[in-house]
């Protein structure tokens, strides 16, 4: 491809935070009717990339051109001014104003010095017939589902008539009937000559319909090619650098005979009609689309949402609890998947937060015992290699790291259940391998876990029964051995029921 | 039906209950004491809920920017006080008002360059502020007095509608505001700070700029006080701090900024008002407003709450 064909380019952007380097010598090029894949793990780079190329941040070395000029770095005013527009994952939109206000936001049409409301109407209505938006303009962006609100977020880029369109993974909360349109869509600026660069974690996606490829692992490109020629596994090997197969440790499985939680037509605000044993020392898997009803299942079970069944047996209790209280006496323990808000205690030590289910219970009478609490979390520490000192605050760790945290802390009230939200959702590939270690290890001891995963192959390699849910309910319970990444997706999707997605 | 009036006509949406609220107290009002429902009745009414009103609305806009004002009193009493001194001056009544407003404004430049460039919480910020302006109140006048010339007096509080025209100037003021990028770049910065820089609103403007209309519009009731009373007083002011919150909030303007309109902070107000005049004829001692404002903004924060307990309640 010839140089002059290149819309935007950044070459040689590094970029480092807090001595951390995040970017190491990145080059890319986006040219103008071509979707280009961005493709990396969790912490690879990608974000700090799109940042720089939104100019919401500036790189430590490296030039960016655009349109003649080379750059050192841009501003965000100055990215929208070259045409630069960013569908981010985080939502950028206002949730009180309307649907056409939030698309015009910051670009609005003006007359005499007032917002042009007639000539808004015109110009978002023509975008949203394109993006499949159909509930009425003057909606609050409040009122609107997760995915359809991403919609709305494409159609805000697109009214800025972008010359470069970055997409920051923008199906993850979509449906399939929107990811069709969005496909189409997309397709179809390509032939209207955008540059597009397209972030996503679904491998279809990008075999599907992106051109050329850029890998990031680690901070530094592992691949700039087109994607003709390449397939899944090719594509995985460059991100994690290895064989996904030797991510996960070989499945064993230590499940007893001994029924620990068991239900008959679980029900909540979210999930019905539920029937489930789980037996000592297995790793039952949940699996299915984002927003399925497995997260309020797993709250339901912990007495943190509402929920009733018609028969119910966890160790004493028959009915399910009435509050989180309860069932962490009665040997439950949840950890979240929003750990930063829901799991820990940011500014406070490794060592508090350790500590701080178990308050309660250690020491002696009224005071506590600081050398036994150390004795505590040095243990921890160790069995979930949580590395350096332990009275930093939690938030310099890692990602990974915190969720090591996130999960050791319950140890000590050594639960006989555990409820684990996704937890390995932004973790390092090193650091998932040692989270998995971690509840095989948990799993020998005879507790039994509940994993809710958004990762497939964590269901497939990990678990002993995987449970899909679909709409509230649970498609099928499938076993090990029958429990395949193309079967649960397939479940997922709710194509046991014969109705295609 | 335009986008525009479609837009505005969903913002009515959960102040159904206060308008008919308001609607239900008014009438009571006027069943109570009838004289309301003259025109000279109504005009006094309208007089003594005014410096409410405009209060309510310097609050509001604080609150949308995702902020509060703990110096609404404070700046109220300094309004008066700068007033009440200043129209004496060479440049009389006008040099007098534009004293005033100039002050609230540029006060209130100030506070808002802090809070939104300095990034320090509101609420830190105003309630600091409120002692300083408190007591440069106090130095300016230490005891009441000062004068409003009598034609100003009666000109704002005397027997004219000059109150009524004011308010339907605010309300054109505030529409044609919120029409411009600016104005909506308020309600953008108070509701998603973040998502609103990146899309490309000027947010420290769009707040300061907020900052300083509601300091005006602060500095502008203590100087229609102060026509109430003839003369400046620098702690006439304490009572609006709270209530200002009190009807904001009643108004259903958000704590948590980006929410709210001016009907509601404007009704919210009204609402207060006729509390306290009711209040105020039953007898009642005069701190008992501040235990129902009290209660107003706590019972209010809570609804949303009782609403859900009720609800489950129920099922």
């Amino acid at each position: 491809m010839a140089d002059d064909r290149i819309l935007l380019s950044a070459a040689g952007i590094s970029k480092s935070f807090f001595g951390n380097p995040v970017l190491r010598d990145v080059s890319i090029a986006l040219a103008p009717g071509r979707i280009h894949a961005l493709l990396g793990e969790n912490g690879a780079g990608k974000s700090t990339l799109i940042n720089i190329l939104s100019g919401a941040l500036s790189p430590n070395a490296g030039t960016i051109a655009i349109a003649g000029q080379t750059l050192r770095a841009l501003s965000p005013a100055g990215a929208r001014g070259f045409g630069i527009a960013v569908v981010q994952q985080e939502l950028s939109l206002m949730p009180h104003l309307s649907i056409a206000e939030n698309i015009a936001l910051g670009a609005a049409p003006t007359r005499f010095g007032l917002i042009d409301y007639r000539a808004i109407k015109e110009r978002v209505s023509a975008i949203t017939r394109e993006t499949g938006i159909t509930e009425p303009l003057d909606l609050p962006v409040n009122k609107l589902a997760l995915g359809r609100r991403q919609m709305v977020e494409i159609a805000k880029a697109l009214f800025r008539k972008p010359r470069v369109l970055i997409l920051d993974e923008p199906t993850s909360s979509l449906s399939a009937h929107d990811v069709a349109i969005l496909v189409g869509l997309i397709r179809k600026l390509k032939d209207q000559g955008l540059a597009i660069l397209y972030i996503s974690h679904r491998l279809n996606e990008i075999l599907d319909f992106c051109d050329h490829v850029t890998v990031l692992k680690d901070g530094s490109l592992t691949a700039d090619r087109p994607l003709a020629g390449m397939d899944a596994q090719g594509l995985v090997r460059l991100m994690v650098g290895r064989d996904p197969n030797d991510l996960f440790p070989p499945f064993q499985s230590s499940a007893a005979d001994t029924v620990v939680l068991s239900m008959q037509n679980f029900r909540t605000a979210a999930v019905s009609g539920i029937d489930l044993d789980l037996r000592r020392g297995e790793i039952l898997g949940l699996g299915g689309l984002v927003g399925q009803g497995q997260e309020d299942f797993l709250l339901g079970l912990y007495g943190a949402a509402e929920a009733a069944a018609d028969r119910f047996t966890a160790g004493a209790a028959t009915a399910p609890f009435r509050d989180v209280i309860a069932a962490n006496r009665a040997g439950l323990a949840y950890v979240p998947a929003d750990r930063k808000k829901d799991g820990l205690l940011l500014p406070h030590s490794i060592d508090l937060n350790l500590l701080l289910p178990s308050l309660a219970r250690a020491g002696t009478g009224l005071f506590r015992n600081r050398r036994e609490e150390q004795a505590v979390t040095q243990r921890l520490a160790e069995r979930l290699s949580i590395r350096g000192d332990r009275g930093r605050p939690v938030q310099a760790l890692s990602g990974g790291n915190q969720q090591k945290v996130a999960l050791a802390k319950w140890l000590p009230l050594s639960p006989s259940i555990l409820l684990l939200n996704d937890p390995t959702r932004g973790v390092d590939v090193g650091t998932k391998r040692e989270i998995y270690l971690a509840l095989q290890a948990m799993a020998r001891e005879e507790k039994a876990v509940i994993l809710l995963s958004s990762d497939t192959p964590e269901l497939v390699h990990l678990c002993d029964r995987v449970a899909v849910f679909h709409k509230g309910r649970v498609a099928t319970v499938l076993d090990h051995a029958a429990a395949s990444e193309e079967a649960i997706v397939a479940a997922a999707l709710g194509m046991n029921h014969g109705v295609a997605a | 039906m335009s986008l525009y009036w479609a837009i505005q006509w969903r913002r009515n949406e959960g102040l159904g209950a206060l308008f008919i609220v308001l609607a239900g107290f008014l009438i009571l009002y006027a069943v109570l004491f009838p004289g309301i429902l003259s025109i000279g009745g109504a005009g006094r009414f309208v007089q003594n809920w005014f410096p409410m009103a405009l209060v309510a609305v310097a609050q509001a806009m604080i609150m949308l920017t995702g902020g509060i004002d703990l110096s609404v009193g404070a700046m109220v009493g300094l309004g008066s006080v700068v007033a009440a001194t200043s129209m004496g001056g060479a440049f009389g009544i006008a040099g007098g008002t534009a004293a005033t407003l100039g002050m609230g404004a540029l006060v209130g430049t100030g506070v808002g360059v802090i809070v939104s460039i300095g990034r320090y919480p509101a609420i830190i910020v105003t309630l600091a502020t409120s002692f300083i302006i408190g007591g440069a109140a106090l130095l300016i006048l230490p005891r009441p007095g000062g004068a409003i010339p009598p034609v100003l007096s009666d000109f704002l509080a005397g027997d004219h509608p000059t109150a009524v025209l004011l308010l339907i100037l605010l309300v054109l003021g505030w529409k044609l505001y919120q029409a411009t990028p600016l104005g909506i770049g308020l309600i953008a910065s108070g509701d998603n700070p973040t998502g609103a820089y990146r899309s490309g609103v000027p947010t420290h403007r769009a707040r300061i700029v907020a900052y300083a209309l509601s300091g005006l519009l602060q500095a502008g009731a203590g100087l229609y006080v102060a026509a109430q009373t003839g003369s400046g007083d620098p702690v006439i002011g304490q009572p609006f701090t709270l209530a200002a919150i009190a009807a904001a909030v009643l108004g259903g303007v958000s704590f948590l900024g980006g929410q709210g309109t001016l009907r509601g902070a404007l009704a919210g107000s009204l609402l207060m008002s006729v509390l306290i005049n009711v209040m105020f004829f039953m007898n009642l001692p005069p701190v008992a407003q501040y235990v129902v404002q009290g209660l107003i903004i706590v019972v209010t924060v809570a609804l949303p709450q009782l609403k859900q307990m009720l609800r489950r309640a129920v099922r």
